[in-house]
């Protein structure tokens, strides 16, 4: 065990050298840079010398420069906003941190809901499982605006301005966590029907199970493996969603953070925010592999 | 989380399908209350657009910057924004030497910065000094609004006087601007990166920041010893609101139905096609001038295709701008008929010039050798009579402006190639003039000199000009001290750049704000920004 986390962890540390690296060089590689579309601002008036000089300035000193100071937690400083990168994340992280996790919670109760409710209902079974479909395809952008519409400035049941810290979040978290329920609900419901279909089913039932125990105790945690590595998979579609999200109802995380410095080629910020999406992202995939065999016996050799 | 009920939330979305086709113009009837006593106190609610960017106060052009600036600092002097005329502030008075190269300026005593600092001789001198000259150990760029700035001279603690390497008649009205805002001398002293933020502007207006959440919230709370206002203002002493909260809200709809549905009080940049949506729902449309260089499509001389002005010519003869108004926009947005909106400083009406005549713009074509070709776009020496444009993004409809444009030059044969593009490949290509033929902009200020700010090679100089004479005579304007021979030199430079076909004025750009009813005492600057000092509200 402890040999297949040191490979695994190595294995980590060589996909975020990796992310960070392409980074570097995609952004390197983009026209322009954040210093031409911020000084060149006709406002300023500045001549390509000024804008020569300030770049000296700027200069973040290189590849190995920045490696480095990534290694020490040195992000340097955002172009567009003259802040360091690390405040901007410790004001972002939290934000996304608690909308991520809750529209991930929410996601996971309306796969459950979805695919046991289409294991039980006989008529509704088929609308049920085409759920999953239209959820996915609902783009995030049009869903929030539509959220957004009816219930907070039609029905006024919720404030998209101010409001207190829940008010705040109930909105986004379900933007967000419809179109990440419906892979899980997917697999899920999948995996159900592949576990009924199994010998040991009718044996189980032929003992006198219900169906509600032969559910619960014995296909749910067959079926559940698979859907775990699907919800490692989505975590990238939540950081994703959270960058439309964001934007649309206004919140101040590092999905809005990514878009902004996208737009003005903020170097630095996007350099760590790959570098810490990527982290969340290969750490919860590595939780994944450790649940594993903890899930499926089979799996623990 | 335990809160929520997805099962139920679930249908309650689904049943919701059937309802979005409809939205907005829902809101209460609201009454048009009529302004009665001004009453202290409230909190109003201000939805910006755009998070604020650098808040170094020469950058404060940008509206998002300009309409926190604004509250926290105080100028030199007031520009009246009904008659453009120049009034005292925090200077009581002034006095200009013969050739406008020598300003002196007697302050008002016992203005503070809200962090207890003086606003005296030295403060005003340290201001100008980064402002006119830029800081190179600083890194802090100069200003627009000061031209031809040499050095101060603090006379005694109430005086200051500056002096100037050439006449520069624009500089009483540019300590007047947004940018020209006084902060402290520990602020202005900061480099760059640190003036950039807002917990380090300290001025001497009549809010100061409370707290910020940065690209999120900013809350001002007002200075309660504040007692310096332009003397011209109806108010004086400390602002009638005790809290601003400016939160950022990027989405267009969002900010209308935040307004409409009462969640906010004042929201800025309610695009044209939402206008009715906020009067249908009792609510103030305002559409501010901003006084200066009109929206507009600026001809590159310098591109291959546009360096023969009859081209040129053509194609201002071939746009219909009357057309983009009433298709796009609203009575807030006047057709341009020179390049100078009509209350700017030193204009002149020439729409007899600008007027929309597709076969003369033909028959240029034509003599110009330019030829139809299958596809109905002309050619020459197997060059297709094709132009490229970026999509301007802090104009408003830039995209669908450009679309109809484009529509009205294939009917004279000409192709513009509109180019929506990530901002790094515009901030490269902006500048070449084969890439970028057309140049879709506007700039904003109360002075004769934005004229010069838009066309000059040394500031945005939006043509690439290669055109000597029209930087003599830019240079020219903005050193002429008399006030009637400046005003017809910007006539004289607004008819070269229209007959040498440099531009197709469009529109006069405003900003458009949603005002609730009962928010009073709404006011702006010169250009279009708001002041919350007077605002008020009756709820």
């Amino acid at each position: 065990m402890t040999k297949y986390l040191v490979k695994r962890a190595g294995q980590a540390l060589l996909v975020l050298w990796a992310a960070f690296t392409a980074a570097y060089i995609l952004l390197q590689a983009m026209p322009g840079d954040s210093i031409l579309i911020k000084f060149q601002n006709p406002e300023l008036g500045l001549s390509p010398e000024q804008i020569a000089k300030i770049r000296e300035y700027y200069d973040a000193g290189g590849y190995l420069h920045t490696v480095l100071g990534f290694l020490h937690g040195d992000f340097g400083y955002s172009i567009d906003t003259g802040t360091p990168v690390v405040e901007r994340l410790a004001e972002g992280l939290p934000e996304t941190a608690r909308l991520a996790a809750c529209a991930f919670v929410l996601a996971v109760l309306l796969a459950v809901l979805i695919a046991f409710g289409s294991a039980y209902s006989g008529r509704l079974r088929g609308l049920l499982l085409a759920v999953p479909s239209l959820f996915v395809s609902v783009p995030v952008f049009w869903l929030g605006i539509l959220l957004i519409q009816i219930f907070s400035f039609r029905l006024r049941l919720v404030p998209v301005i101010g409001g207190t810290e829940l008010q705040q979040l109930v909105l986004p978290v379900l933007t967000l966590a419809v179109p990440i329920s419906a892979p899980i609900a997917q697999v899920l419901a999948r995996g159900i029907d592949q576990v009924l279909t199994q010998p040991f089913v009718p044996v189980v039932a032929a003992k006198g199970a219900s169906r509600s125990w032969i559910l619960w105790r014995h296909v749910a945690r067959n079926a559940l493996p698979p859907t775990l590595t699907v919800a490692g998979l989505v975590f990238g579609e939540l950081i994703a969603g959270s960058v439309v999200t964001e934007t649309v109802f206004g919140r101040n995380g590092i999905g809005r953070l990514t878009e902004q410095a996208v737009n003005a080629q903020d170097t630095p910020v996007l350099l760590a925010v790959v570098v810490v999406a990527a982290t969340v992202f290969v750490l919860v995939n590595l939780l994944v592999d450790v649940l594993f065999p903890v899930l499926d016996p089979r799996l623990a050799t | 989380m335990s809160s929520f009920r997805p099962a139920v939330v679930t249908v309650a979305m689904l049943a919701a399908v059937g309802l979005l086709t409809s939205c907005g113009g829902s809101g209460a009837g609201a009454q048009a209350a009529s302004d009665g006593e001004p009453v202290y106190g409230g909190t109003l609610t201000y939805l910006e657009h755009q998070p604020p960017t650098c808040l170094y106060l020469p950058a404060a052009g940008f509206y998002p910057n300009g309409g926190v600036l604004n509250q926290l600092t105080d100028k030199l002097t007031w520009q009246n924004p009904e008659t453009l005329k120049i009034e005292p502030w925090i200077a009581t008075k002034w006095e200009i030497n013969e050739d406008a190269t020598e300003y002196t300026f007697h302050l008002r005593d016992g203005v503070t910065f809200s962090d207890g600092t003086p606003l005296d001789a030295e403060a005003v001198a340290a201001n100008f000094d980064v402002y006119g000259r830029g800081d190179d150990k600083l890194k802090l760029p100069p200003a627009e609004f000061v031209n031809n700035y040499e050095r101060s001279e603090v006379v005694d603690a109430r005086t200051v006087r500056f002096h100037f390497s050439k006449p520069s008649p624009g500089f009483l009205q540019g300590t007047s601007v947004i940018g020209a805002g006084l902060v402290s001398k520990k602020t202005i002293g900061l480099p760059y990166e640190e003036q950039c933020q807002l917990k380090n502007v300290v001025g001497s207006g009549p809010f100061t920041v409370a707290k910020q959440v940065v690209d999120k919230e900013i809350d001002l709370q007002a200075r309660k010893d504040y007692n310096w206002a332009p003397p011209s203002s109806t108010h004086q002493g400390r602002a009638y609101l005790d809290l601003i909260k400016i939160i950022v809200t990027p989405e267009d709809n969002v900010r209308v139905g935040a307004l409409t549905s009462g969640q906010a009080d004042y929201v800025r940049y309610v695009q044209a096609y939402d206008e009715a949506t906020v009067k249908n729902a009792g609510f103030v449309v305002k559409g501010e001038p901003t006084r200066g260089v009109n929206n507009g499509l600026y001809l590159r001389p310098a591109n291959s295709i546009l360096k023969d002005i009859r081209v040129r010519k053509a194609l201002q003869a071939g746009t219909d701008a009357k057309e983009v108004v009433d298709t796009l926009f609203t009575d807030n947005y006047p057709v341009a008929t020179s390049v100078l909106s009509h209350l700017a400083a030193g204009y002149v009406d020439l729409s007899d010039k600008l007027v929309h005549d597709p076969d003369t713009a033909n028959k240029l074509l034509d003599e110009a050798g330019w030829t139809r070709g299958a596809d109905g776009i002309r050619e020459k020496d197997g060059v297709k009579l094709r132009l490229g444009v970026f999509v301007a993004g802090p104009q408003p409809l830039s995209k669908q402006t450009l679309e109809l444009v484009a529509q009205q030059w294939t009917k004279i044969g000409v192709k513009l190639e509109i180019r929506p593009a990530d901002s790094g490949t515009q901030a490269v290509d902006i500048k070449d003039a084969e890439k970028t033929a057309v140049n879709h902009s506007m700039v904003g200020r109360a002075d004769q000199d934005v004229i010069k700010s838009q066309f000059h090679t040394e500031n945005r100089d939006v043509i690439l000009s290669d055109d000597k004479k029209l930087d003599q005579l830019l240079e020219e304007e903005s050193a002429l001290a008399d006030e009637t021979k400046r005003n017809e030199k910007v006539a004289e430079i607004q008819r070269y750049v229209i007959d040498q076909g440099y531009v197709i004025p469009l529109f006069e750009e405003p900003q458009v704000y949603g005002i609730a009813p009962y928010v009073h005492g709404a006011a702006f600057e010169a250009v279009g920004r708001p002041s919350f000092y007077s605002v008020w509200l009756s709820k």
